[in-house]
């Protein structure tokens, strides 16, 4: 076969080995990725500025010159300011009593402490701004916009000698992106956990290549093989953007029972579910979820209301490690999580099955 | 009902862009979800009012978007702002 297809110009754009991209929000497994050749990117939108300065710094320590990411939340859309009474007096009746009912049914306890969710206050522009001029103080190598075009604050970026990758759900804010001078478009799809758009992602990584020029576009949602990464370069991608994959990896810092959860979990026990926030996202099923998707239940109110209605559950499952309640968010690709490995052995394992399926197809090994 | 101003105390510098006022437009929105390490997309179609702000430094654009037709079921105002960025507007290329 010659060259080899899994080094592709995402790899030369960012000097790594492998193109395989974590998201992650635990800085063991952005250590352990970077240093096994491939790509990691630490989601950081819920931490303060200065959390998010000391956390460049223990990556920086863990990982010398190589290049790592930051992922923001940056808002694309924002409703009014309301203060939390506000915004709780809003919550008609019958959801208030329908929560109480999923409450009473599952025995779910009261949460331990005061929810995350009621130090209400929104995530101001000027919350993300102040992120954003940490990011930028400190030139970390890549930053990435998990939403939000992030065309305001190219310049800047680029002036630093950062890169910067966009995430995008639909072919049309690719466009944009790519026009604005993103240096790579992330294509995400239906199949991912978490905020995923309605296209597959089979469908939306071929329409954004189609499209996207020299600007390297990566692959995202379901990618939990090497088969996938070898199919992902095929559609035309120039790697892969991968979220689930890394939950129950040894260095990550979610809790055990979710790890095993993942381990259980197949396709089928995702569920595209507005209940849990108000907005569509991929999660694995609980009673919240299942309850909220029986005929009888009221309609699902929007976000930030059906969130503050969520919160005890979620609080009270997690205080209380409650495994029957427990969720967490996950890709379609979750059926392929079998065991706790070291990141470093997924990498290896994801290489190697590509280039093995690579080889299948042409008959013919690859230089490596 | 929407705030007619931005959540920020930051320096935000106000706008009319006249060509953009009484212009059907869409929004691919969302943003995290506070207090969770989640995100969530949601999408708006409306009327430009022409209104923008821009924050802070590099200015970061956001037009006023009412009378909306498109909306998160649910959701409680008749206005959002939207990142220009964000905002496809009828008649304009994409
Ligand atoms: C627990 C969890 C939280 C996530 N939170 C974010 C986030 O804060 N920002 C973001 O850009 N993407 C977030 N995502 C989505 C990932 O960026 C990615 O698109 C997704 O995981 C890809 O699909 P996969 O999980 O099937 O690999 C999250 C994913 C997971 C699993």
């Amino acid at each position: 076969m010659g060259k080899n297809p899994l080094h592709t110009k995402l790899c030369d754009l960012l000097g790594i080995d492998f193109p395989i991209i974590a998201f992650t929000h635990c800085k063991d497994v952005v250590a352990a990725v970077v240093n096994a050749g491939g790509f990691a990117v630490l989601g950081e939108a819920m931490h303060t500025p200065d959390g998010i300065a000391a956390d460049i710094k223990w990556i920086r320590s863990r990982v010398g010159d190589k290049p790592f990411g930051i992922d923001l939340v940056l808002p694309a859309s924002a409703p009014d300011a309301s203060t939390l009474e506000q915004l709780l007096a809003k919550i008609p009746d019958e959801h208030k009593r329908y929560a109480a009912y999923i409450k009473e049914k599952y025995d779910v306890p009261d949460p331990k402490g005061q929810q995350a969710l009621h130090q209400w206050g929104g995530l101001t522009h000027e919350i993300a701004r102040k992120q954003l001029d940490v990011i930028l103080d400190e030139r970390v190598p890549v930053f990435v916009s998990g939403l939000g075009s992030p065309a305001f604050m190219l310049k800047a970026a680029h002036e630093r000698g950062m890169k910067v990758f966009g995430l995008i759900g639909k072919a049309r804010q690719a466009k944009r992106e790519i026009e604005a001078g993103v240096d790579v478009i992330i294509a995400q799809g239906y199949d991912a956990a978490g905020h995923t758009g309605p296209i597959g992602t089979f469908s939306i990584v071929p329409e954004v290549v189609a499209i996207a020029g020299d600007t390297p576009v990566v692959a995202a949602g379901g990618v939990t093989t090497g088969r996938h990464l070898a199919a992902s370069i095929c559609l035309g991608a120039a790697g892969v953007w991968t979220g689930t994959l890394w939950l129950a990896s040894r260095e990550s810092d979610n809790d055990m029972i979710i790890k095993e959860k993942l381990i259980a979990a197949t396709a089928d026990d995702t569920v595209y579910s507005k209940s849990v926030s108000g907005f569509a996202m991929r999660v694995l099923k609980c009673p919240w979820t299942e309850e909220w998707a029986k005929p009888e239940a009221p309609r699902v109110l929007s976000s930030p209301y059906q969130m503050l209605l969520a919160s005890d559950y979620i609080q009270a499952a997690n205080d209380h490690r409650r495994a029957d309640l427990m969720f967490e968010a996950a890709g379609q690709g979750v059926s392929f999580i079998d065991s706790m490995k070291p990141a470093k052995q997924i990498v290896n394992d994801m290489v190697e099955e590509a280039l093995s399926v690579f080889e299948e197809i042409t008959g013919e090994a690859a230089d490596a | 009902m929407a705030n007619d101003s931005l959540p920020s105390t930051m320096a935000t510098v106000p706008g009319f862009d006249p060509a953009r006022a009484g212009k059907s437009a869409e929004c691919d929105g969302g943003g995290a979800i506070v207090g969770t390490r989640y995100a969530g997309r949601e999408e708006f179609a409306g009327t430009l009012t022409g209104e923008y702000v821009d924050h802070g430094d590099p200015p970061w654009r956001w037009y006023l978007l009412k009378d909306l037709v498109r909306r998160p079921e649910g959701y409680p105002g008749d206005a959002v702002w939207c990142l220009a960025e964000n905002l496809f507007v009828a008649g304009e290329p994409v």
